[in-house]
């Protein structure tokens, strides 16, 4: 975009600016801040002033990088409008200051037209070079007041700060200054702000200072430029304020003006420009191959660890904690049963969450426990289902970190449970692994290179969240007992919320297999490369199919060994390791797994309806080795004892003293379908439940009774327990979702429409004449904003119409003072107080005439 | 990628021993990881801090473990794994004992941090003196194994560089006459004397006690040696006298008959933990000369008391000897810092296969009780079920049975229960050796048995320690310390020491059937087999079915 072009006389307002640029530019504007784009601004006026709504404008300061903000700033504390030339001065300071580094300053000189542009674009900046105006809201924003003194460290100007002394003494500091008189107030001022603008004057007056008093203009220089002062000040101090280089504020403060201030850092609005984005930096090459292998590695454990949590809640997980969450105790029980530490164990729950694969049931008594979705994930080729966990993160406002925390209310934050959303999540992981992609693969950086560039990208973003999120936090530190390292992390854990996120995500990122040793995988790429228009599947099948190769190949064989045990040298096929799992306990897992045979397991697998000679033939087949002696006889000898004791299933039995009877019902054809057993001479056991039971007895003519429950045996085969059909929680973004390239078109083009329908020429309708008397004035709520706004600017009241929340009418005559989030504040005539307004529920506005307004 | 190892996750390596690249990679892995397991085609080693500060007190550094770790892995090593195990080993060697030749003893850091975070440690307070500078501190000589078992239990292991002295010197010489010491002891003998102190672990039977005299001849000063019992003790004076340029006169034995002090002292760790209202009576010992070599034999079995001894004596060289590091009470941490890290280490499996230790075959006998016996069982007091299991009459025939099958060769049965093996030895015709039989009397009864007098030997739990019988080649066990596996493996010691004509070993386990006996021995067994010692299970009824036929 760069500078404007002569060819278009210079715009009066940002409207006819935006009504100049072409619609790429302004596609570009609503695609930077998509929040001015809802809903669909009518015509390009209301653009504008949207645009400068202080809601809107707060959101796109945020969002600028440290630079950009500092030209802001910069431009904050410039004359409006602003030359092109003073801005640069500004921000370079002058061309024969000593102490400043030269090539800093061409830096800032060469990247101070992109920080403009990226200023114009956002339309917070607009004008031509010779006439820069920041946006009106975002001025207020970021000029330097008492109460908030700007990030430059500079303080009001000449005019501001003596706006309230006598003309007496204005006319002593001007002499004393060495400066003629003035015949009134104004003109002194402009002389002393002339004076402390010339460089050599000012220098030269500066020279007869006592050297306390450079002290003291040394601590003021690069701000706070306030400064106490006792009611007799000292002789150095008296100098400066006599000669207005210090101006009194209140009746102990002083501050040193902005001018003067500019002359002492030899014009420069910041001590330290940042023009370049801080390097990543003490860069580690590591071998791309071995990155890949070790995320691929990492991203093999991530699924062997979800499924396994998915295998230990395969029967119902955890109670649902009323206030929403898993509850401490068995977080940690989740974290044993994983074999990892706390946090690692509430990530892999946020992260079995966000896929979906987990959810609370929502029964009476609420638990957890794996969704329908799990089933059909847990069939996918291990690739897919890494994809889906990976897709999953990226895309997640959840943040597992966060977990165990206090929030600001002092309550502890519980995994799975509220509360854990933090909107810039996604935009902050997808920017880590950017950073990263961005570097040659198998480089790695230090976290801090990446967390400094994260906080020169959005400076204030960081700084303005880090208060909510103050509670302690104990870090994201590795769960292994490395003590010292934990305290080191602590030590420099940084608080903003951004930089915390950046950090979790880079641990994360680790713990996934997006990253290997600090470097981004070559399947990760893939990911992230995505165009942002483009189907994601299309992105999601190249992922799969880069990490595919890297996966270790299932394994159909163990190795068993006579110490009863078994040792699968890698994966193993899901039918074998289930089938192993069943006949042995898992001793040791990693990238092989070393199973136990016990007679307590041997046990379990004839409980399963194996036999013996099963088991043998079973362990035959899927062994390299030959079956030891002592697991052979270990099978053997615990079927051998394998069920000598009896137990059966029975829904329901039918007890009577006379055998004869109970012969005569075994003998009945019609007894058939009740499955009945004879299991001692007064005793049948039937398969049919105990109403069906009584019911086929009636049938055949006999008069049976119930008996109570009490030494029924019911075995009920406990039953895999499963959410209802549950979607994965929604992602809750900052702000509107990002418009695509057609609702940004269709919107450019309704609000160039709608434009030309506003601005076009008509003659005046008899609607355009003033309301009937007694009627309610009507106007579009676009005229309704911009007209009170235009109030709120200029001081003139204005007609209203007003319905109430009980939808009673009325008519007011309000001031407005300020315009802000949909709400008007003002002075109310007819009260005669201050009221706030909803604007939505003013009906119209009408100026008054000049004479009405008194 | 196809290395031999496996990393897993809870710090275990899994070696395939049949993988081509094995051997070289048991070399490195050696040093840090620990053999926990080594059946017959996957060993299991062990990383623990314990195992990597040995390591590093050995001049490994993290960085060739790690390296050792990549190379060999099948599979990418977790990162974490990596991280932990570069974070543990610098923990060693931050803190330095060293001789300050101002202020005595002093501990210096090279990392301040450390220094003040354990000198805020309540427990190492006392046992510091004055800051001499914001590096070092200055200790007491005599908290030096006080503070070293301390700072190792906060997580900082000291690296000892104080030095030792030398002791009053006495000359002592190996006589190899006819006989040398064998490769792997030649080769703990020096890596312990480059060491300074430390423990030599080292299978029953592969000669532990030349390894000791190497330790002596090296030093050439006088030395305490502390045993187990006074039979193991007068197996050391007789193994030295012969072995060694020391005659009868230079050997004291110090023990409860018996309280000779020589410039070679071997004392009985029972004679020192003899408490006598409420002190140590005879623990002048250690002072009683300049002892310029301890000795600890079986540092396994090292009891409690002598750790607290073995604190004040850090200034000596200390030899451990030990079959296996593993003890029961779990204070393998107190060896390190007391004794010292260790320094020599040889599988059993490898020494037997160079031929120094007999293959042995390791045979289970499971007796089914009779149904008296099993509802006898069944009603027994919970205490008592072991001890009832273990002595029935079943179980008493098929030992009988077995004697009976080898007779004519060299047989040992051993036992827990006193009665129980009384009456063996009647039936059996044979001695029986327990706990109230005089050493006079054991002495000769095992000579006897070692000239072929007496072919079958009935022993209690007495000879569980470093008794010496060369000809025994069928070890019966009828009974034992319920599941000790430290005790099975020195009962399968006392039949691996080579036969003379390579005859091959037998030891039997004599175990009831579906009891609490069972479990133990599956307990004890899988020591046994974790060693590579694959064992048979053999039906008793299937034996004496053999025998009848």
């Amino acid at each position: 975009m760069g500078r404007m072009s002569g060819s278009h006389p210079s715009p009066r307002t940002l409207a006819e600016e935006l009504r100049n640029r072409p619609d790429d530019d302004l596609s570009a504007l609503l695609r930077s801040r998509p929040d001015l784009l809802n809903p669909v601004p009518s015509d390009l006026t209301q653009l504008a002033t949207r645009a400068g709504t202080r809601a809107s404008v707060v959101r796109a300061v945020e969002r600028l990088d440290a630079f950009a903000l500092q030209t802001a700033e910069a431009l904050a504390v410039a004359p409006d409008p602003c030359p092109y030339d003073t801005l640069a001065g500004l921000m370079t300071g002058d061309e024969e200051a000593s102490g400043t580094d030269s090539a800093l300053r061409a830096a800032v000189r060469g990247r101070l037209p992109d920080a403009l542009a990226a200023l114009r674009a956002q339309a917070l900046v607009w004008g031509p070079d010779d006439r820069l105006r920041l946006v009106r809201t975002a001025r207020e924003l970021l000029t330097p007041s008492a109460t908030r003194p700007s990030p430059t460290g500079l303080g009001p100007t000449v005019a501001e700060a003596a706006a309230g002394m006598s003309p007496g003494r204005l006319q002593e500091i001007v002499t004393a200054a060495g400066l003629p008189t003035t015949p009134d107030p104004v003109t002194a001022v402009a002389a002393l702000t002339s004076l402390f603008e010339d460089r050599e004057a000012m220098a030269a007056l500066l020279d007869d200072a006592p050297a306390e008093s450079h002290a003291v203009l040394d601590r003021l220089v690069w701000g706070p430029p306030y400064g106490a002062v006792t009611a007799q000040p000292a002789p150095h101090l008296r100098w400066l304020l006599d000669r207005g280089v210090l101006l009194p504020v209140g009746a102990r403060n002083v501050v040193l003006p902005r001018e003067a201030a500019l002359h002492l850092r030899a014009g420069r609005a910041h001590r330290a420009p940042e023009p370049e984005p801080p390097a990543l930096a003490s860069a580690t090459a590591r071998d791309p191959e071995m990155v890949d292998r070790t995320a691929a590695g990492q991203a093999f454990t991530a699924l062997a660890t979800i499924d396994e949590l998915l295998k230990e809640w395969d029967l119902g997980g955890p109670p649902v904690l009323r206030a929403g969450g898993l509850s401490v105790r068995d977080l940690k029980r989740t974290a044993t049963a994983l074999d990892t530490g706390v946090h690692t164990a509430a990530f892999w729950l946020e992260l079995a969450y966000a896929a979906g694969l987990i959810a609370s049931d929502g029964e009476a008594d609420e638990r957890y426990a794996p969704t329908p979705a799990a089933e059909d994930w847990r069939q996918l080729p291990a690739e897919e289902r890494w994809v889906r966990l990976a897709a999953a993160w990226l895309a997640a406002t959840r943040t597992a970190g966060l977990v165990g925390t206090a929030d600001a209310k002092g309550r502890t934050l519980a995994a799975l449970g509220p509360h854990l959303d933090r909107s810039p999540a996604p935009e902050v992981r997808r920017r880590v692994l950017a950073l990263l992609g961005g570097l040659p693969p198998g480089t790695a950086v230090p976290q801090d290179a990446v967390l400094a560039r994260l906080r020169w990208e959005r400076p204030l973003r960081g700084a303005a969240q880090a208060t909510p999120d103050a509670a302690p936090e104990n870090g994201h530190a590795p769960d292994h007992n490395a003590a010292q390292n934990a305290a080191h992390a602590a030590h420099a854990a940084p608080q903003d919320l951004r930089s915390r996120i950046a950090l979790w995500s880079l641990h994360e990122a680790e713990l996934l297999g997006l990253t290997g040793r600090g470097a981004l995988a070559g399947h990760t790429r893939a990911l992230l490369n995505a165009a942002p228009d483009a189907d994601p599947a299309h992105a999601h099948r190249a992922t799969a199919a880069a990490l595919a190769p890297l996966l270790p190949t299932p394994l159909d064989h163990v190795l068993l060994q006579a110490d009863l045990t078994a040792v699968a040298p890698g994966p193993l096929e899901r039918p074998l390791a289930d089938a192993l799992e069943l006949l042995a306990d898992v001793e040791s897992k990693g990238g092989a797994t070393v199973y136990r045979f016990t007679p307590g397991s041997v046990r379990r697998g004839l409980d399963a309806g194996r036999s013996a000679a099963d088991i043998q033939s079973f362990l035959a087949a899927h062994s390299r080795t030959p079956v030891p002696q002592p697991l052979a006889y270990l099978i053997d000898d615990v079927a051998r004892r394998h069920g000598v004791l009896r137990i059966g299933a029975a829904s329901a039995y039918v007890r009577c003293d006379d055998d004869a009877l109970l012969n005569e019902i075994m003998a009945d054809r019609r007894a058939d379908g009740l499955r009945l057993r004879r299991l001692a001479p007064t005793v049948l056991a039937a398969q049919a439940a105990p109403d069906a039971l009584l019911e086929g007895l009636r049938a055949m003519g006999y008069a049976p009774a119930a008996e109570s429950a009490e030494g029924d045996v019911v075995i009920a085969r406990a039953d895999a327990h499963r959410t209802p059909p549950r979607t994965a929680p929604a992602p809750v973004p900052d702000g509107p979702p990002a418009p695509d390239t057609t609702l940004l078109e269709a919107a450019v083009r309704a609000i160039r429409a709608g434009d030309l329908a506003a601005t076009a020429e008509r003659k005046p309708g008899p609607e355009a004449a003033a309301p009937a008397p007694g009627r309610l004035p009507r106007t579009t709520s676009a005229e309704t904003l911009a007209t009170v706004q235009a109030a709120a600017l200029t001081n003139s009241a204005l007609w209203i119409g007003y319905v109430n929340a009980d939808g009673a009418a009325s008519q007011r005559v309000i001031a407005p003072v300020r315009v802000e989030g949909g709400f008007v504040t003002a002075y109310d005539h007819t009260a005669d107080e201050v009221r706030t307004y909803p604007l939505h529920r003013i009906t119209g506005v009408s100026e008054l005439a000049d004479d009405a307004a008194s | 990628m196809n290395g031999p190892l496996i990393v897993q996750s809870d710090k275990t390596l899994l070696l395939e021993v049949d993988h081509e690249q094995a051997d070289a990679c048991r070399q490195v892995i050696a040093p840090f990881a620990e053999l926990e397991r080594a059946p017959e085609h996957i060993h299991t080693y062990r990383v623990t801090p314990l195992g990597l500060w040995n390591a590093r007190a050995a001049g490994h550094d993290a960085e060739q473990v790690v390296d050792a770790l990549v190379a060999y892995s099948r599979y990418p090593v977790p990162h974490a794994l990596l991280v932990d195990i570069a974070e543990t080993m610098s923990r060693y060697g931050r803190l330095t004992l060293s001789k300050h030749p101002a202020h005595g003893l002093v501990l210096t850091t090279t990392d301040r941090p450390v220094l003040e975070e354990i000198l805020r440690s309540k427990k190492v307070q006392p046992l510091v003196g004055a800051r001499i500078d914001p590096d070092t501190v200055a200790v007491h000589p005599s908290e030096r194994g006080q503070i070293k078992q301390t700072l190792l239990k906060l997580g900082w292991p000291a690296e000892d560089l104080a030095g030792y002295v030398d002791g009053e010197a006495h000359p002592i010489e190996l006589a190899e006459d006819g006989w040398s010491l064998r490769p792997y002891q030649q080769q703990a003998v020096e890596n312990f004397w480059h060491g300074g102190s430390g423990v030599v672990v080292l299978p029953c039977g592969a000669g532990k006690t030349l390894v000791g005299a190497g330790a002596m001849a090296e030093a050439k000063a006088t030395t305490l040696i502390l045993v187990t019992n006074t039979v193991s003790a007068r197996q050391w004076k007789h193994e030295l006298v012969k072995r060694t340029s020391l005659t009868e006169d230079e050997i004291g034995e110090y023990s409860g008959t018996k309280k000779e002090i020589r410039p070679v002292t071997i004392a009985t760790y029972q004679v020192l933990t003899t408490k006598r209202k409420g002190v140590y009576p005879h623990l002048e010992l250690f002072d009683s000369r300049d002892w310029g070599l301890v000795v600890y034999d079986e540092v396994h079995l090292l009891p409690a008391p002598v750790f607290k001894f073995t604190a004040d004596l850090q200034a000596r060289r200390r030899l451990g000897l030990t079959a296996t590091l593993v003890r029961e009470d779990g204070r393998e941490s107190d060896v390190f810092s007391l004794i010292g890290p260790k320094r020599f280490d040889a599988p059993w499996k490898e020494i037997e296969a160079q031929g120094y230790i007999a293959p042995a075959d390791c045979v289970e006998v499971r007796v089914n009780l009779t149904d008296s016996e099993r509802l006898a069982y069944a009603t027994a007091e919970s205490d008592e079920k072991y001890r009832f299991c273990a002595t029935t009459a079943s179980k008493q025939r098929v030992t009988e049975a077995l004697v009976r099958r080898h007779a004519g060769e060299q047989t040992l049965v051993i036992g827990q229960y006193i009665d129980q093996l009384d009456e063996l030895g009647e039936h059996l015709d044979a001695p029986v050796i327990k706990g109230d039989t005089s050493n006079a009397q054991r002495e000769k009864l095992f000579n006897a048995f070692r000239e072929g007098e007496l072919s079958v030997l009935v022993v209690s739990k007495v000879a569980n320690f470093s008794i010496d019988l060369p000809e025994a080649t069928v070890a019966i066990q009828v009974s034992g310390t319920f599941g000790s596996r430290q005790e099975e493996a020195q009962r399968l010691g006392r039949v691996l020491r080579p036969k003379a004509d390579g005859h091959e070993a037998r030891f039997y386990s004599v175990v009831a059937r579906d009891t609490i006996d069972q479990d133990f021995a599956a307990h004890r067994q899988r020591f046994l087999a974790e060693q590579g010692y694959a064992y048979r299970i053999v039906d008793a009824h299937e034996l004496l079915a053999d025998e009848g036929a």
